[in-house]
């Protein structure tokens, strides 16, 4: 139990998206402006996190890992088709947000007013590609941790977005010089959040 | 032909600066220029082709699943390129890890798929790619000239800032460490949108 | 034509996903034995680089495969693997997958009671290389653990005596490039040679302090400074491996002073003796390399 709590902790403060890996940086930045879209967003990217980084971890650990086949007959045991992971990754995850939103506009409208419109913007988000590559190249020992890390890193993301957007809601009032307005500000404030986050790469976990 | 195709996204509308497209993947890369050349010439070989590509298939496609289609083409050009790698530049490709995959994500290819190659020819599409991936490659590699000098005193790995100058050696420098630290990549974007946007005064925003 | 119907849609996917995976297939097939081999180099770079020796191979401009192999085959006379006493199983050193091992290693620590951790212990693969200089035999053993980012890994050689560091070499996945990463650079790892293995006696991993490095210390390396967790994770590290390879080094070094005195190997008066005997001949039938 401990390690999974560890790993959540560390997924979210230590090891964040977007401060540490600069992953997502497209959406984070342009759907940053309000507290609750970002919320929003924040909430939709934990939600395909959490579900994508299971599903490709068993795809990774039966069928595309070096020598994952033996599973169905000893003799695979030198097939390795660990080239496709890219495209069967990135197909679960277009896959799985397709099929959210489609059951989302169906069942929920009210949902779906709300978050559905994110949902597209996530399949090419590349925190949640970057979970699953992460996942692979770290080499998770089960799903429950492939899960616990697909959750943390989703809250992490959710956690650096929301404070993000609360910053630049109070930014709209400052002075800042004109060229800086808007994106240039956006990128020194996130450059120093994630100076502000490396402090928590002391912990000891 | 018309020269804004290649003009335009190296100045006025440059992927990195202006639309704030394709930041994710990449910035993580510039802590050395080795890794920022590989990464930045591997992004418009992909951007550039899979355009190309996409552009000659606009008219059989079927619309619903379109998305997914160039989703299919761009991871093609990455996993070769990712496989190019590992055989012939396997130091580089150990280096850029994960973020070699990430360029799939990169939101510069799928836009320029999205508003250009669908609706144009194949070589004006492989044009407006290459010069897309082309405007971005030139911050990936400036950021990381940046980092790399002032950071480790290096470029491409080569010793830049003569030894005798180091503290350790009696002189009065010492490289600033605060440079290879990934934040620093974002400040420096942040600095290079500030000139651009002091000299270029119409894209300043309200 | 209806680009818009479900056929047309189905069997346009289907072409598209059998061309790439076709083209796919293909460059894998082809660039396959090239990616292994660049693999397999690198190992034997490390190995090689523990020992002090093959240094020179990042100025050589061409053939760099060639001569890292032929030094490789030149010098590791010998590669065999152990188990938890110290012993040689069967099986190829080169091939073990160091990660599993640290995986294991890992799962020991976590194991609710003693049985599971004894049949855990049972299973550790640690491969151990031999390298000949000049008719000394280095004993080159490798490391692996987790490190800030990812993973680090390094190769140690000991001298013959069992008790000197003769080098090391260290490298990482994704350390932070200047601060982490310096554990890979000549500056930090040329610190290990001469060291000791133990302390007052006791079996001491290498400490790495800051300000280390002084005569008076035998066991200090200094630290890379503003990497305080990878310095330590690699500390663990070597701490950890060692402590599994101790019963083989211990082995050795009671073979080593058999051999000074008139028991010797043959002679089976002591159980020490015998051990030490059969993992000389089981280890000089195996092939060295491949």
């Amino acid at each position: 139990m401990q390690d999974y709590i560890n790993l959540f902790v560390k997924s979210i403060f230590v090891d964040n998206m977007v401060f540490a890996f600069f992953l997502g940086m497209c959406s984070f930045l342009a759907v940053s402006k309000s507290v609750k879209t970002a919320t929003g967003l924040g909430i939709a990217v934990v939600f395909v996190l959490a579900v994508t980084l299971p599903i490709n971890y068993l795809l990774n650990r039966y069928i595309l890992a070096p020598g994952a086949l033996v599973w169905l007959n000893p003799e695979y045991a030198t097939l390795d088709l660990s080239f496709l992971s890219f495209i069967v990754f990135i197909a679960v995850i277009a896959a799985f947000v397709q099929i959210v939103e489609m059951v989302v506009e169906k069942y929920s409208p009210t949902l779906y007013s709300s978050l559905g419109i994110f949902l597209p913007l996530i399949a090419v988000n590349c925190a949640v590609l970057g979970g699953s590559l992460f996942m692979q190249e770290r080499g998770y020992a089960n799903v429950g941790e492939a899960f616990t890390f697909g959750l943390g890193s989703g809250f992490g993301w959710m956690l650096a977005i929301v404070t993000m957007a609360a910053i630049r809601e109070k930014l709209s009032y400052s002075n800042v010089p004109k060229p800086l307005k808007g994106l240039g500000i956006s990128f020194i404030i996130t450059g120093l959040m994630g100076i502000a986050f490396m402090s928590f790469m002391g912990i000891k976990l | 032909m018309n020269k804004d195709i290649y003009r335009k996204p190296i100045f006025t509308a440059n992927p990195i600066t202006v639309l704030v497209l394709g930041i994710c993947s990449a910035l993580a890369v510039t802590v050395q220029l080795k890794g920022a050349c590989v990464m930045a010439l591997s992004v418009t070989l992909v951007t550039g082709f899979s355009s190309m590509i996409v552009s000659m298939l606009r008219n059989t496609i079927p619309n619903r699943i379109r998305i997914i289609v160039q989703l299919l083409i761009v991871a093609l050009f990455v996993i070769l390129i990712d496989q190019f790698l590992k055989a012939y530049a396997y130091d580089v490709s150990k280096q850029l890890s994960v973020y070699i995959g990430l360029i799939i994500t990169n939101c510069i290819i799928m836009g320029r798929i999205e508003a250009f190659a669908l609706g144009n020819k194949p070589i004006p599409s492989l044009i407006d790619g290459l010069a897309n991936g082309f405007g971005y490659g030139m911050i990936l590699v400036f950021i990381a000239f940046i980092r790399e000098l002032l950071g480790s005193g290096t470029l491409f790995g080569y010793q830049i800032i003569p030894q005798s100058w180091y503290v350790a050696n009696g002189g009065f420098y010492e490289n600033n460490g605060l440079m290879i630290l990934p934040p620093m990549a974002l400040i420096l974007v942040g600095c290079i949108i500030w000139i651009q946007r002091s000299v270029q005064k119409d894209l300043q925003e309200k | 034509m209806n680009t818009n119907s479900n056929l047309y849609t189905i069997v346009y996917s289907t072409i598209l996903v059998v061309v790439v995976a076709g083209v796919l297939a293909f460059v894998s097939m082809a660039l396959k034995p090239k990616q292994q081999e660049n693999i397999a180099l690198e190992k034997m770079q490390n190995i090689l680089n523990a020992a002090a020796l093959g240094e020179d191979a990042a100025q050589l401009k061409s053939n760099k495969a060639a001569y890292i192999k032929g030094l490789y085959a030149e010098h590791i006379t010998n590669s065999y693997i152990l188990n938890i006493e110290g012993k040689v199983i069967d099986g190829e050193a080169f091939d073990v997958d160091l990660k599993a091992q640290y995986n294991i290693m890992k799962a020991i620590g976590n194991a609710k009671d003693d049985a599971t951790a004894q049949a855990l212990k049972s299973k550790l693969q640690l491969p151990v290389f031999v390298c000949t200089i000049d008719s000394m035999d280095l004993n080159i053993f490798p490391c692996y653990g987790a490190g800030l980012w990812g993973p680090i890994w390094g190769y140690l050689s000991v001298e013959d005596d069992f008790a000197t560091l003769h080098g090391a070499i260290f490298d990482h996945k994704s350390e932070t490039p200047g601060l982490g990463a310096e554990i890979a650079k000549p500056k930090f790892y040329s610190q290990f040679a001469g060291k000791k293995l133990e302390k007052e006696g006791k079996f001491h991993s290498i400490d790495i302090v800051k300000g280390g490095g002084q005569v008076e210390n035998s066991n200090g390396v200094d630290a890379v400074s503003g990497a305080t967790i990878t310095s330590r994770s690699l500390q663990e590290t070597m701490a950890a491996w060692f402590a599994e390879y101790m019963p083989y080094i211990n082995l050795k070094r009671e073979a080593v002073e058999a051999e000074n005195s008139p028991c010797c190997c043959g002679s089976d008066t002591t159980g020490v003796c015998t051990n030490s005997c059969q993992a000389e001949t089981s280890h000089a039938t195996s092939s060295p390399i491949k």
